[in-house]
């Protein structure tokens, strides 16, 4: 069950890995619109939660779509921990860092920065190891469904849905 | 004394390989259980010449007899699941573990003694995943829960436990942390919303056809919400420097400042570490999930269902199976599921719960910084007024919907405790009382299940409606000693079931026995200390 070799693009390419890539996506869109649902809920203006929403939602449903894409291709082994979190230490503070400057953009802030930029970068890489295993996990739960529901369809999701024929448990019957 | 066939007609699950790859193949080859014949069954009662250190040879079939209750059939272990995919019954450790320990409590000394005292947390969390390793050493061995494994020794440990279960959890202490927290971001009176919950809970899990599963979709997507939630707020309010105190405070052996051993700090921290991870019996029930899960020879056991779907359950064979220790290939395969949960308990539960708990550290770290005043208020204590001035400080920097994400996941955090807990206590109960209770095997387990999880229900709404109206802190706090009694007891359990009961080549280590003891002195000694040094038990 290790890492698939790259596997050369199928005919209708982008789209069946754009597809494929769906539940990275949302998850990344939910964690990043995490903030902007309390905001709603707190009452905020829409101009603040509208920014929080785009600034970090945005960012994060393209990276974990990138992720979901790279599993696709064969690039990360599915469900395996060291890829994504390699993938997040540099994926997660760049998203940060977007957000960053387009909420000053957005608000009219001058300082895009509380702290020096290394500092600040060395801070999100650090805690991208906590978010890699949150989207890791969510991910191992929400996309063997989804690729087994559009497996017919799609190559991609077939390849990955037969990774996740065998799960763990109970024997076969005798 | 009942041994169906749990194999045959047993209806497929979704969880069922059904892969053709010629390893599977040869796996399908498990002999199907049968009854023992009556010479086997009565070879294994008390006085019986079984030989010692291997499994007994029958013509028939073979035997591991294991204490003075019935012996277990040898079947075949099933092959290991690759690690990488981090699914599992962890997620129920980290639910239940979790809490108020890693969003409160730790925090809370950070605050008051210096990110130094996190080499305690460390100590803890690691001691609770040692225990996690050899609690799922039994299960994966056996197919039979730690409180089954503990009658094995001596009958009334397990009575013990039995009553210490419903003494301990019965009261809903851990639901109403929670609906506090979300009556401060709804206005929801926090009794309608825990009453709500329960019903809820319970309506799902009657339905639910097979109880294990639908629980660990849930609690899977609510602890990954919690986990990327946690790092996605820590990474916008928190900074370099909370983060690297945070981290290399879990360093510092030894570090212990005078006031913490004070009376008034001392029990406290005791609590804390004892919160570090899961607490109380929360280890015990995590064997009964990988049994239904189907780890090792759990896979041999049918798995709970709903009262809805009561009709459909198998019968649960009277005691669980062993594997042929002295095949090597058996021997390859429970090294498989070794490597299998050592994944679990050292990268996902002890990896999560450190993460979760690094990023509330920084939220306090960052909240204190915001308004020195919160250090003041948390130092006094009370939990409520503390956690309302984190989320205060939150608001007042200009970010008050930081403010109610903090909420948001104490909410959070107590929905995954309440679901975790309500499932864990009616099945450990429903498993001791269907082996152990004279007459109690004419109800399936399903019955048994959905008769424990709603008599938990209905005593919990009435604790809430019409018991002590003083808060839940109050609830929580008392629940401390007797959480903290009962992990120092399974450790001295754990000691006797792995050593006592199973085949040499799968027993623990010197190194896996010496940590047990050591724990088992450590929350038995720092609690009784506690208690006669300065008079009060842990809070």
């Amino acid at each position: 069950m290790g890492a698939r070799t790259a596997a050369p693009a199928p005919a209708g390419g982008v789209l069946l890995y754009a597809e494929a890539a769906l539940p990275g996506a949302a998850i990344g869109l939910v964690a990043g619109s995490f903030g902007a649902v309390t905001a709603a809920l707190a009452g905020l203006g829409a101009g603040l939660t509208g920014a929080i929403a785009a600034g970090m939602g945005a960012p994060l449903a393209l990276l974990g779509g990138v992720y979901g894409v790279l599993v696709g291709r064969g690039v990360v082994a599915p469900g395996a921990i060291g890829p994504a979190a390699l993938f997040w230490v540099v994926a997660f503070p760049a998203a940060r860092l977007a957000e960053e400057a387009f909420v000053a953009a957005a608000l009219g802030h001058g300082a895009v920065l509380r702290e020096p930029l290394l500092s600040f970068l060395l801070f999100q890489a650090m805690l991208s190891l906590g978010f890699a295993i949150g989207f890791l996990w969510l991910h191992e739960r929400l996309a063997p469904r989804w690729f087994h529901r559009i497996r017919s369809r799609n190559p991609v999701a077939a390849a990955l849905s037969a990774h996740y024929a065998p799960p763990p448990g109970r024997p076969p019957r005798g | 004394m009942d041994s169906p066939d749990v194999e045959s007609g047993r209806p497929a699950k979704r969880d069922e390989p059904v892969s053709t790859d010629p390893e599977a193949a040869r796996e399908a080859s498990v002999p199907r259980q049968r009854r023992p014949p009556a010479q086997e069954q009565a070879s294994g009662a008390p006085g019986s010449e079984a030989p010692a250190g291997g499994p007994a040879e029958a013509p028939a079939e073979r035997f591991w007899r294991a204490g003075r209750l019935e012996p277990m059939p040898i079947r075949k272990l099933p092959k290991a699941p690759p690690s990488i995919h981090i699914l599992g019954p962890t997620v129920f450790l980290v639910a239940l573990g979790v809490g108020m320990g890693e969003s409160y409590m730790w925090p809370r000394l950070v605050l008051v003694f210096g990110p130094e005292i996190r080499w305690l947390f460390l100590i803890g969390v690691t001691l609770q995943a040692v225990v996690m390793l050899e609690m799922a050493r039994y299960a994966m061995a056996t197919g039979e829960s730690i409180f089954f494994g503990a009658a094995r020794v001596f009958k009334p440990l397990m009575w013990f436990f039995f009553i210490t279960a419903i003494a301990v959890y019965i009261w809903p202490g851990h639901l109403s942390a929670g609906a506090s927290a979300f009556e401060r971001v709804t206005g929801i009176p926090w009794q309608a919303t825990a009453v709500a919950g329960m019903l809820l809970v319970g309506v799902v899990f009657t339905l639910a056809k097979v109880v294990y599963n639908l629980l660990e979709n849930v609690l899977s997507i609510c602890i990954g919400l919690l986990v990327v939630g946690t790092a996605v707020v820590a990474a916008m309010v928190g900074s370099f420097a909370d983060l690297a105190s945070t981290v290399t405070g879990m360093f510092a052996i030894g570090y212990m400042p005078e006031e913490a051993l004070s009376p008034a700090w001392f029990p406290i921290i005791v609590g804390s570490i004892a919160f570090a991870g899961p607490s109380g019996m929360q280890q015990m029930w995590y064997t009964l999930h990988l049994r239904d899960k189907g780890a090792g020879m759990g896979a041999h056991i049918p798995q709970v269902r709903g009262l809805r779907h009561a009709g459909e359950q198998e019968s649960m064979p009277s005691r669980g199976f062993m594997f042929d220790t002295s095949d090597s290939a058996e021997m390859g395969k429970w090294k498989g599921w070794r490597r299998w949960v050592a994944f679990d308990a050292l990268l996902l539960f002890w990896g999560i719960t450190m993460l979760v708990t690094i990023s509330f550290t920084v939220l306090a770290q960052a909240s204190a910084r915001l308004d020195p005043g919160v250090t003041e208020v948390i130092r006094d204590g009370e939990r409520d007024a503390a956690l309302d001035a984190m989320a205060g400080a939150f608001s007042a920097a200009g970010s008050p919907v930081l403010g109610t994400v903090f909420f948001l996941f104490i909410a959070l955090i107590g929905l995954n405790a309440t679901l975790g807990l309500f499932d864990s206590f009616s099945r450990g109960q429903a498993d001791m009382t269907y082996h152990f209770v004279p007459g109690a095997k004419r109800f399936s387990v399903s019955k048994l299940y959905a008769f424990f999880l709603w008599g938990l229900i209905l005593f919990g709404i009435g604790v809430l409606l019409f018991g002590p109206a003083d808060g839940p802190a109050a609830i929580l706090d008392v629940l401390a000693f007797l959480s903290t009694f009962a992990m120092g007891a399974y450790c001295v359990v754990l000691l006797l079931v792995n050593n006592l009961t199973l085949p040499k080549p799968i027993r623990p280590g010197i190194v896996s026995n010496a940590l047990i003891g050591f724990a088992a002195l450590f929350y038995l000694g720092a609690l009784f200390y506690s208690l006669f040094a300065f008079g009060v038990v842990v809070s």
